[in-house]
């Protein structure tokens, strides 16, 4: 019997790469493309909308309107009085909903890493809501609390506050616990802790949870809006929807995209402003 | 002073494992202003003795003085250095090293004043606004140990400090803390798994054998000070190899003895 070598088994993917030093990167499309992330998006956007146009223009369906007309339908709700109007009813279930997952979100997800009784309480229902399809609680929701705002306000609550109260607990379990020793050594006191390392420490994991459920509470909003109180976003959309309005149909989807955008982004904004030691580089000595 | 007598700490059983030894009867004393070094393989309790000193675990069996008055948790006249640095990474480097005044309740300018003192002693002047992502391990090091001096504490309690830097870092460190020790005497017990630094810093060097982790003995380090300016000289010397030397022969016994009954050496 031959030795075994493990020169006979070549590893299957290896090129030997030139040697030498690096070439310098040429101009022209390359540079165009490493200026800035903005460069990418619009050439993607350009791309979208070139085939969604061409795609509209040959098939010459009812409901699927030209890119070009449903950017004209965007101009035309921004500019009507009646869409913002409608904007606002909707964004009050959001904003009270969540403010209300916010507030009571974090606090619980703070409760829930501080004290076993409160993790035990919050847990169960945790995972519930975390696994349940949101929409198959509208209509249970509807007949308990009626058409008015309130099962608005409680449907967003329901699909924004679980991610907020997880990231919030996880943000604190995360926590450096050299810190926690750290402050302890130099004779912090349990609340001291809190308020000068947990807190601190956890903050970028609350605002992501925030970010996150901000998104779904979006969701929420409008869902609750199509399937059972046809008011203001919503109602625009059904509305177009029968009358095959499609380029407006589609332009309401793409405001209501806009508005979670410019939410979103506001909040990245603060959390970059709250937690700006999330990123950093390195400084060699 | 710190008096350590017939300290023993059992951890309780977890699991299938069995319960674990940690230490058992441990008698140290440290005098005012000494350089004690603590040298011991990896889980032979040494960092577990330093945070029972520090008031941060506790013991079993035995008593822990400092100046007389027993151990009950962490106080004003102990300050600890973290292998892990421990830095608040959303605090600038002077709000780190004011941590401990802050929690005292010293004013913001005071505080301020005080930090920037000692940022200058550990050499990271104009690096006081940075937050410690910025700085590479040498100088977040730095900044914990401006943080333990600027409270002022009579003994510093340091847990392999120099553990988690490269070599050429280690070095000028250790220097530095020669330098700032020479020129504060502070009572300082200083962990370390590395024979040349124990030896390099220490007045004594303590070397503790694991399970049951003990005290094995104290060697006198006869080496003359100030040692911070004659470094290269101290560790070149004959004196300084046989310490080593002799450090090195009985903990390469402690892993032998270990593989000869059929034990997994420590980790």
């Amino acid at each position: 019997m031959t030795a075994f070598r493990v020169q006979d088994y070549p590893l299957k993917n290896y090129q030997p790469r030139g040697g030498g030093p690096t070439k310098a990167q040429s101009g022209g499309l390359r540079a165009l493309l490493s200026r800035s992330p903005w460069t990418y998006r619009l050439i993607v956007l350009a791309i979208i909308g070139g085939i969604w146009q061409a795609y509209a223009t040959a098939a010459q369906l009812l409901l699927v309107p030209k890119f070009t007309d449903t950017m004209i339908g965007v101009v035309t709700l921004a500019i009507n009085p009646d869409t913002w109007v409608a904007f606002m009813i909707s964004n009050q279930a959001l904003v009270v909903g969540f403010g209300i997952s916010v507030v009571f979100g974090v606090l619980l997800g703070l409760g829930a890493a501080r004290f076993r009784s409160i993790e035990g309480f919050v847990d169960p229902y945790l995972s519930i809501l975390m696994v349940t399809p949101m929409a198959a609680l509208i209509p249970i929701l509807m007949m308990a609390l009626g058409l008015d705002l309130s099962s608005r306000v409680v449907l967003v609550i329901v699909f924004a506050i679980p991610v907020i109260i997880v990231n919030s607990r996880t943000g604190v379990r995360q926590v450096d616990p050299n810190l926690i020793e750290m402050a302890t050594s130099f004779g912090a006191t349990e609340r001291e802790i809190w308020v000068k390392i947990l807190l601190p420490g956890a903050l970028p994991a609350i605002m992501t949870g925030i970010r996150l459920g901000l998104g779904r509470g979006v969701t929420g909003m409008v869902i609750i809006e199509l399937l059972m109180v046809a008011v203001g976003i919503g109602n625009l959309i059904l509305r177009y929807q029968g009358n095959f309005s499609a380029d407006l149909l589609y332009a309401v989807v793409i405001l209501v995209i806009f508005e979670a955008l410019i939410l979103v982004s506001i909040l990245r904004f603060i959390e970059r402003k709250v937690a700006p030691w999330a990123s950093q580089t390195v400084l060699r000595d | 002073m710190i008096e350590i007598s017939g300290v023993s700490k059992t951890f309780p059983a977890r699991g299938k494992d069995a319960p674990v030894l940690a230490l058992k009867d441990v008698d140290l004393r440290i005098e005012d202003g000494e350089f004690l070094t603590i040298l011991g393989p990896s889980g032979c309790g040494k960092t577990t003795l330093l945070r029972m000193i520090a008031g941060l675990a506790e013991w079993d069996k035995g008593e822990i003085t400092v100046n007389g008055t027993p151990v009950r948790g962490p106080g004003p006249d102990r300050a600890m250095v973290f292998q892990a640095f421990a830095l608040m990474p959303w605090a600038t480097v002077r709000d780190n090293t004011a941590f401990g005044l802050e929690l005292r309740g010293v004013p913001k300018a005071q505080r301020r004043e005080r930090a920037d003192e000692l940022l200058t002693l550990v050499g990271l002047k104009g690096f006081e606004n940075r937050l410690p992502g910025q700085l590479s391990g040498g100088m977040q090091q730095r900044v914990g140990l401006a943080r333990a001096l600027a409270v002022d504490p009579e003994i510093l309690l340091m847990d392999e400090p120099f553990g988690a830097l490269d070599e050429q870092t280690r070095r000028l460190l250790q220097e530095e803390l020669l330098l700032i020790w020479e020129k504060t005497r502070k009572t300082v017990i200083f962990i370390t798994h590395s024979m040349e630094e124990a030896v390099l810093l220490g007045d004594r060097v303590a070397l503790m054998s694991p399970r049951p982790g003990r005290i094995l003995n104290i060697t006198q380090v006869p080496l003359p000070r100030p040692r911070a300016a004659a470094v290269d000289q101290i560790e070149g010397s004959a004196e300084f190899a046989k310490i080593t030397a002799n450090l090195w022969g009985q903990l390469r016994e402690m892993q032998t003895i270990r593989v000869h009954a059929g034990e997994e050496p420590a980790a």
